[in-house]
């Protein structure tokens, strides 16, 4: 099947008449035109996977209000925006809110890589054993010196999610140094 | 990736037919329609102002319910298609409420001007609002439950839009049975309580509409 608007329309009025077939194929296609429009905006593949679901079934839910009479893709990408946007509201605002003090920690982790013993080059190998993502993160924060906005404009997600990405490999960095 | 297919196949097994939701334009009439039923049996009810007739010899009265009753069309069709997860991509007709009640703002303002000498308000206040809100509460709850049906993604405009709707009902109904020709008191105890109780409504539309 092409990426084509007039398939996704054709698809879904075949669904909505009861077409199992039809409806299973859209969902299918619906997920690959979803999948990068996620991966661009959040930091893991989980997460993707999880949100995905997520708009599967809102997409599901909400099949009635597509007529098959209006282009297919705003319809189905104002949904997963909607979802998107509850997803990070929900779980960055609340990460955010519970992480112990995102900044002390940077700072930490710079007084460490900096003044004492501890350089970036001393732990660059633990950091390569992070996910490939918080891994990339580090580098470019500590090594090549970028900021996290900075960051978060090179590899295409925003700036809180960089930051929470980085609070979590500190946190396992940490957690490994003290063992 | 596994579990995806999974959902899509449970999902697809669930894929029943259904009927798709009415068009906005179709679902507004059909408020506009309740909204005129219900307006004509609360008047039976309560009866007209006295001075109706001669009201209506007024400009600025009748422009004043000639854009009330915009705004009930306006905010009707404007909380049909905001019922859509896409606005039914009429994104632009969303926002006829903004014009109606900019050409309302403008309306009370030369009413304001021309009631010189003011007109004497009348002794109650508070009693306005609270009859606009008792009339209002049906269509307001009627609308909710109907949006619910739907898939909102503009839960805050959604339900201020909804009870806007729902209030200007109300204001217009006053308006046709209260006899009163302070500009003064309808600004303060009929519109202003109606654009806050709107603002109530994003409130309500994040609780209401969550699907």
């Amino acid at each position: 099947m092409t990426d084509n608007s007039d398939n996704f329309a054709s698809l879904m009025k075949q669904a909505l008449a009861g077409d199992q077939r039809a409806y299973s194929e859209l969902l299918q296609e619906t997920s690959r035109l979803l999948r990068p429009f996620l991966a661009k905006r959040l930091s893991f593949t989980n997460e993707v996977d999880d949100l995905l679901q997520e708009i599967l079934i809102s997409i599901h839910k909400a099949r009635h209000t597509y007529d098959g009479k209006r282009p297919y893709k705003p319809w189905v990408y104002a949904i997963a925006r909607f979802r998107l946007q509850d997803h990070l509201r929900a779980h960055y605002a609340d990460h955010l809110h519970h992480a112990d003090d995102l900044s002390e920690i940077e700072e930490t982790l710079q007084q460490d890589v900096t003044e004492s013993a501890i350089s970036y080059e001393s732990i660059s190998g633990e950091v390569e054993k992070l996910p490939e993502k918080q891994a990339t993160i580090l580098r470019m924060m500590h090594q090549e010196g970028y900021t996290a906005r900075e960051i978060a404009e090179r590899i295409g997600m925003n700036e809180s999610a960089v930051k929470v990405a980085a609070h979590r490999a500190y946190k396992i960095l940490r957690q490994k140094l003290e063992e | 990736m596994g579990n995806i297919d999974e959902l899509i196949d449970k999902l697809a097994r669930d894929g029943t037919a259904i009927k798709p939701a009415l068009h906005p334009v179709l679902l507004s009439l059909e408020w506009i329609a309740a909204a005129v039923f219900y307006l004509a049996v609360a008047l039976v009810v309560s009866g007209l102002r006295t001075d109706l007739i001669v009201k209506l010899h007024e400009p600025w009265f009748v422009a004043e319910i000639a854009v009330l009753a915009g705004i009930i069309i306006a905010t009707s069709l404007s909380a049909a298609l905001l019922s859509f997860p896409d606005l039914h991509q009429m994104r632009r007709v969303a926002l006829a409420p903004a014009i109606a009640f900019a050409l309302f703002a403008l309306v009370m303002l030369f009413a304001w001007r021309a009631d010189n000498p003011p007109s004497q308000p009348p002794i109650h206040s508070v009693e306005c609002t609270l009859n606009i809100t008792m009339l209002a509460i049906l269509p307001a709850a009627s609308i909710f439950f109907v949006m619910r049906k739907f898939a909102s993604t503009h839960h805050y405009w959604s339900g201020g839009i909804a009870m806007l709707a729902a209030f200007s009902v109300g204001a217009l109904w006053l308006r046709l049975y209260e006899q009163t020709d302070s500009i003064m008191h309808v600004i303060e105890w009929h519109y202003l309580p109606m654009i806050l109780i709107g603002m109530l409504g994003m409130w309500l539309g994040k609780v209401l509409l969550k699907w």
